[in-house]
């Protein structure tokens, strides 16, 4: 599929147009400089877009809020009865997107169909339109480069092709346009219907896009061997010592996890005042006592490394094992959120030396 | 989904967060990446700010007494039955025998209606806060030394320190983000990190040097410290010449203090401290972290003098990254004394028995005859409630039944009361003593401004609209206000109790929400050009010269004995908050600690025949309470320690009313228990 052109200028009108078909998500910066993807709703959208943040450097909290937010009231109970508040199901447009992000929503998707269907997310995640906006100025933390996951995602058809890595849309920034390359039939249609806002992308064009995919690649400084880490943890050759240190210095804010792109586990509890109820689920995470501890009181994780080593386990031994991905996506957001500086990087960084 | 950058309600650490809303409800929190406290990080009760928030059984409609129980009655009944009950009791016994009991829970403009209230209206300084429980002292004790009763230095300059001498603070658990920077600057930089505190905490095993006093002997580690800097010639001459005074008073007061008789009753050996004193003296980037275990004693004051002593001494008041470094406990404890919620001063610690400040005030507000005698503090309010002195008691967000001590006192003294008027969130346990409760906005439902420990004045958003028929604090206020007649509260918005504060207090004078985004200005910050001040006594002492205060060592008002021979010390753990309305309605964090216990020793639960788990009574002269027991070292041979959270186990049962002579803070860092178990 060819490539098409989509001036700058026109990015905040095409955003706007299809809002009017789409619940549109666009990356917006607020008054504390932090960019967020917000809904585009309302009737002032325009003035919304005025804090589009196409550049930013990364999100702190990964777009899988959308689908799964911190907190989700999932139903009512009254009298013994269940009262179902489900919304119906909306064409969802994602516009501005990470390619390491796609990669988390991609296996989130994956993740809560595989055994079961959780009806609750996929009604929120079902029907939507991926359009990636290629990383340009990554932060510092970040490592896309060596997890493969950006950043910019190969095209379909590729032999770098990877699973966790469909999109619709591509943007390339290339100057005063964007190179729009076309990843799925839904991302061709949506730009016939909207195709007064595209041109046809030139030689020049094309040349400018493999130009600027080439310098953002270079811009990913930290460089880490992801594929031995992994390889290291399916073996595991992975020292007690170094989930003890960790575990000793973490004052356990929960921080990585909640930001993780790829973290979906939640905890079910029930709230009511007399006779009415409402059964909510929020974000859960490994590390607490409380997250395996028994009735008894018993917990058979009661050491603290032992649920660190978990996580890291999870996401670079038994998500590649199952899925043949690991569940890492190189966006860095563990350790920029994290109070002790603990991330991920150094965890592969240091078992990939041993 | 929409974002709103907020600051969070819990401690005093001040994280901005942004709290997610969907459909009405608060759905999520998360840190902000450039705030200057959070810095895209959080503690787990700040990731998990928005659940408490939505809980169906938030009040939402005001309630009337009724048999025994209470009924829903419109906002126009309920505030008309409190204004005139009000009134009714200032005609009969006059303004003294009311009582108002402010929150550091609240806003800065919340807090400034409830003492203007009380002054203005009702004409009584009869107003307080469960600062008094907290850092009564360090207002007192740093104002009288250095001029200025704050922290004196910024948070973020924990990131350039090269030592940091924390004592009485459990700095990881209680200032997560200030505790974080702690464990940074030891593990990455090679910071230095002296502990003094009976529990062996967090922190301890970070430490360069760890000393373990017993509880309420702070007076006299600290003067060893300084007999120690003083014999070897480690004080700093020069400064103590040019900023200071009263050194010779002290260096005769301190002669006393040898190591080997701070040993004998401190029981820190002897090297420890020389050593601790040699390093805290030697190093220029010292800051000196404290919290509650310095303030709640009945010498907490003088605890406090000591420290700013030791601070002076040795030139580390006035520089970055060093100081007197008091961290103030709720989100908005700061501002709540800041703003005059206390019974001796107005905004800006401006005294009531001033008469032109008296004047300035009358003048602004338009009323005659302030009063001009300092009023009751919340201990001494249930005291006078108890002796049936004090009539009438108007709470806003506080529960002292579950955070005052020895609260057997405290529910008889609420039910002497003839009226008792609450504004709260949920019904929380003192809400069940009120004759009328009101129902409050939450943090997320309402704009307004908190001061967070380093005196960062910072704003808080409404995400959404208050739930049911609650109101904001400020809101109900100005309401009550008028129905008594007052003209003079009248307010569209919060900005505008801003610009009032702003115009009769100096500290904040150059300050307007316009100014306060993003992430606010720290005061002293007199004018609208000045940029705020980022660590206090640059050059000169706020008061001038700072003065050297010496003190005696005095013991805790009740040690241990034959009969009740175990040291009690109380306190919170990182997953709760205070009484608990709050964190023990958010799953997450109730289902990591979901009861009370009580820490104690092996080799003392050995004695007692106690196991992890083992159910056990405790009592103390005041009260008992039943809890289960946690086996650890980190309380010492003969101490116990138990979290205050909890209305099943409650501390405060137990701990001891004596208060501190001048700052009238009670003693909960010590008091004298038995401990058996429970045998079913």
């Amino acid at each position: 599929m060819k490539e098409r052109l989509l001036k700058k200028d026109d990015v905040k009108d095409l955003c706007t147009k299809a809002s009017e078909q789409w619940e549109t998500y666009v990356p917006l910066e607020d008054i504390g400089r932090d960019t967020h993807f917000i809904k585009l709703n309302g009737k002032n959208k325009r003035l919304l877009l005025d804090r589009l943040n196409l550049d930013y450097e990364s999100l702190l909290v990964p777009p899988k809020v959308i689908a799964f937010p911190q907190l989700e009231s999932l139903f009512k109970f009254q009298d013994g009865k269940i009262i179902e508040t489900f919304k119906p199901s909306v064409k969802r447009l994602l516009f501005g997107l990470r390619a390491c992000d796609v990669k988390g929503i991609l296996f989130m998707d994956d993740f809560y169909k595989r055994n079961f269907e959780d009806i609750y997310y996929l009604n929120r995640s079902m029907d939507k339109l991926l359009v990636i906006v290629g990383c340009k100025s990554p932060h510092e933390n970040c490592f896309c480069t060596s997890t493969k996951t950006g950043p910019f995602l190969p095209l379909p058809g590729s032999p770098e092709r990877a699973k966790f890595a469909e999109f619709d849309l591509q943007l390339v920034d290339v100057g005063n346009e964007y190179v729009v390359e076309i990843g799925s039939k839904k991302g061709e249609e949506f730009i016939s219907s909207y195709s007064k806002f595209f041109d046809d992308a030139s030689k020049d064009d094309i040349e400018h896009k493999k130009q600027a995919k080439r310098q953002a690649e270079e811009a990913v400084s930290l460089k880490l061997e992801f594929e031995k880490a992994v390889k290291k943890f399916c073996e595991d050759k992975v020292s007690r010592r170094m989930y003890e240190r960790i575990a000793e210095r973490c004052i356990y804010c929960g921080g990585c996890l909640y930001v993780c792109p790829t973290c979906s586990c939640f905890n079910v509890f029930d709230e009511r005042k007399s006779s009415l109820g409402r059964r909510c689920r929020n974000w859960d995470a490994c590390v607490f006592d409380g997250y395996t501890r028994e009735a008894s009181d018993n917990n058979p994780r009661f050491e603290k490394w032992n649920r660190t080593s978990r996580r890291y386990e999870h996401k670079l031994k038994y998500d590649y094992l199952v899925t043949g991905m690991s569940g890492c996506v190189g966006c860095g957001r563990c350790l920029s959120s994290c109070p002790v500086n603990i991330g991920i990087s150094q965890v592969i960084e240091e078992v990939t030396k041993a | 989904m929409a974002r709103v950058l907020t600051t969070c309600i819990y401690c005093g650490c001040g994280c901005g967060l942004y709290l997610e809303t969907e459909d009405g409800m608060v759905v999520g929190s998360y840190p902000s990446r450039n705030h200057p406290v959070s810095k895209g990080a959080l503690c787990v009760k700040g990731w998990n700010a928005y659940e408490f928030v939505n809980m169906l059984d938030r009040l939402n409609a005001p309630l009337i007494k009724s048999n025994g129980g209470f009924k829903e009655v419109g906002w126009d009944k309920a505030l008309d039955v409190v204004s005139k009950r009000l009134l009714e009791i200032k005609e009969k016994y006059g303004p003294d025998a009311l009582g108002f009991l402010s929150s550091a829970k609240t806003t800065n403009e919340e807090n400034f209606l409830m003492m203007k209230l009380a002054r203005a209206v009702f004409k009584t300084n009869n107003v307080d806060h469960c600062a008094r429980l907290c850092h009564a002292p360090t207002v007192v004790g740093l104002a009288a030394t250095f001029g200025s009763g704050a922290m004196t230095n910024t948070i973020s300059e924990f990131e350039d320190a090269d030592l940091f001498l924390v004592t009485g603070s459990d700095t990881t658990e209680q200032h997560p983000l200030i505790g974080s920077r702690i464990i940074n600057a030891v593990n990455d930089r090679g910071a230095r990190l002296i502990v003094v505190d009976p529990r062996k905490i967090e922190l301890a095993k970070y430490a360069t040097i760890y000393m373990a006093q017993d509880n309420g002997t702070d007076v006299a580690w600290i003067n060893g410290m300084m007999n120690v800097i003083i014999k070897e010639g480690l004080y700093a001459q020069k400064y103590i010449e040019e900023r200071t005074e009263n050194f010779e008073e002290l260096k005769r007061a301190v002669e006393q203090y040898t190591p080997e008789y701070v040993q004998k009753i401190t029981k820190i050996p002897c090297n420890l401290l020389i050593q601790a004193a040699r390093l805290y003296a030697k190093t220029k980037k010292a800051m000196i972290v404290y919290s509650m275990g310095i303030t709640q004693h009945t010498t907490g004051v003088d605890n406090v003098k000591s420290l700013a002593n030791l601070a002076m001494l040795t030139a580390h008041v006035g520089f970055a990254s060093t100081g007197v470094n008091p961290l103030r406990g709720q989100n908005n404890v700061q501002g709540a004394c800041d703003i005059g919620a206390l019974p001796d001063v107005f905004s800006g610690y401006q005294k009531v028995t001033d008469d032109a400040v008296r004047a300035k005030f009358e003048r602004k507000w338009e009323v005659e005859n302030l009063p001009a005698k300092p009023g009751l503090t919340v201990t001494e309010i249930f005291k006078k409630a108890r002796e049936g002195k004090l009539k009438g008691l108007y709470i806003m967000g506080e529960n002292p039944v579950i955070s005052d001590p020895d609260a057997n006192h405290v529910r008889q003294a609420l039910e002497k009361l003839e009226f008792f008027v609450i504004q709260e969130i949920f019904l929380s346990d003192t809400a069940q003593y009120a004759d009328v409760i009101l129902p409050a906005a939450s943090f997320a439902e309402k704009d307004g401004t908190f001061t967070n420990t380093e005196r960062r004045v910072e704003r808080i958003r409404k995400a959404i609209e208050p739930v049911g028929e609650a109101k904001a604090d400020w809101e109900i206020l100005s309401e009550i206000a008028r129905r008594c007649g007052y003209k003079g509260m009248d307010y569209s918005d919060p900005s505008q109790i801003m610009d009032e504060i702003v115009q009769l207090t100096p500290i904040y004078g150059g300050m307007n929400y316009e100014r306060l985004d993003p992430f606010g200005l720290q005061w002293p910050c007199p004018s609208k050009d000045h940029p705020g001040t980022v660590y206090l006594h640059k050059d000169k002492f706020a008061k001038g010269k700072g003065t050297f205060m010496p003190c005696v060592y005095v013991a805790a008002d009740e040690l241990p004995d034959d009969e009740y021979n175990f040291v009690l010390s109380t306190g919170r753990v990182y997953w709760h908050w205070h009484t608990g309305t709050m964190t023990r309605r958010t799953s997450t964090l109730n289902r990591e600690v979901p009861t009370g216990f009580v820490e104690i020793n092996p080799k003392d639960a050995e004695k007692l025949n106690i196991k992890k788990g083992s159910r056990v009574k405790i009592a103390s002269r005041r009260g008992e309470i039943e809890t289960k027991a946690l086996v650890t070292e980190k309380v010492k041979e003969g101490s116990v320690f138990v979290p205050f959270h909890f209305s099943e186990a409650a501390a405060n049962v137990l701990t001891n009313p004596a208060v501190d002579p001048v700052a009238k803070i009670p003693e909960y860092k010590v008091c004298a228990v038995k401990i058996e178990k429970v045998t079913s």
